[in-house]
């Protein structure tokens, strides 16, 4: 049983957006930090011991 | 007041998130909304998928945080906690969720992945009951438990606790067999709320809508409406359909009642009903050879 050759093409256009996707959060992020001039990166400190639960 | 939404979703992540299932599939239970269809073989297979990878799964994802996640990002514990909590949100729902996307359209648009899906879909009804019924394999190899993980380990482990709580209530409710988001279809004046609801999020209507065995009725859509939290991604990649309908019938036309064990642990134990997608020998995609 063979992927049609569409579905193919389409599987992989659509990962290529999805990497846009994965990346506009950080983008967003960065934009803000430039623009509001914010380097929180430079108080570093705060940790996290939080778990996960997926389901 | 920061303190108590903290304190509920920690809960939630521990115990409420079960105990919520259990009296949601009492109360849909006791109103019928299973249409007899809850036989002893749907009965063992949808408690087993319930109680056995929330013992196995949890060993296996603070193996993988503790052990491996050191080995493989050396020196990079926390070195993105300086990340705001709601850009940490958002950076979580995003990757979380569209993996997830992806992992799911996967595993039912490339053939060979589809069996470790099948155990999902062959519930003939909706609801709490089946929302955790996988295929153990499945589950273990739930791509986004190991990416949210990642990012919990590089700092963004506050944020992961909301994100997976309220992607956890979204993902149950969508399965629930009560049709709660029947109201913002009624109702004229809840229709603007709908429009947007029905397209950021999964809903009763959208994801029953994956689980119908048929097209034919123009609701059903088992070959999209992928989404689990979010139904942006399905929008955004024209695998959705919204009719603001439920179907009629859920499950798989092709549906053999195959063994609970075997569609619990194929392909490690396989199912003795002939001609069954899960039986040695059997086809791959069950409904592509009865077309």
């Amino acid at each position: 049983m063979h992927l049609q050759k569409e579905t193919k093409q389409k599987i992989f256009r659509d990962i290529v957006v999805s990497l846009f996707l994965y990346a506009i959060p950080v983008i967003l992020m960065f934009l803000s930090f430039y623009i509001t001039g914010k380097k929180p990166w430079l108080n570093q400190g705060k940790k996290s011991n939080t778990t996960i639960v997926n389901h | 007041m920061i303190k108590l939404i903290e304190s509920i979703f920690h809960n939630l992540s521990l115990w409420g998130l079960p105990v919520l299932m259990i009296i949601v599939g009492i109360f849909e239970f006791s109103f019928g909304l299973y249409d007899k269809k809850w036989n002893r073989n749907e009965l063992l297979l949808d408690i087993t998928c319930f109680v056995i990878p929330r013992i196995i799964l949890q060993p296996i994802t603070v193996y993988f945080t503790l052990r491996l996640l050191p080995v493989i990002l050396p020196g990079l514990k926390d070195i993105f906690s300086w990340v705001p909590f709601w850009w940490a949100f958002f950076i979580i729902a995003v990757a979380d969720d569209l993996t997830q996307y992806w992992y799911h359209r996967l595993h039912h648009q490339l053939p060979f992945l589809w069996r470790f899906h099948r155990t999902h879909h062959s519930a003939p009804y909706m609801g709490m009951s089946m929302a955790s019924r996988q295929n153990v394999i499945y589950t273990i190899f739930f791509s986004q438990i190991y990416l949210t993980a990642a990012l919990v380990y590089l700092g963004l482990g506050y944020a992961a606790l909301f994100v997976t709580g309220i992607k956890s209530l979204i993902t149950l409710a969508a399965h629930s067999s009560i049709p709660w988001d029947k109201p913002f279809y009624k109702y004229k004046i809840l229709h603007p709320v709908a429009w947007v609801l029905e397209r950021l999020i999964s809903t009763p209507a959208t994801h029953h809508a994956h689980h119908a065995d048929s097209f034919d009725d123009g609701v059903g859509n088992y070959k999209g409406n992928f989404g689990n939290m979010f139904f942006i991604w399905d929008i955004i990649f024209r695998t959705g359909i919204i009719t603001r309908k439920y179907p009629q019938s859920f499950g798989i036309k092709h549906y053999k009642q195959e063994e609970w064990y075997a569609q619990f642990a194929w392909p490690l134990l396989k199912s003795k009903k002939e001609g069954s997608e899960l039986a040695a020998g059997g086809p791959m995609v069950g409904d592509e050879v009865n077309k």
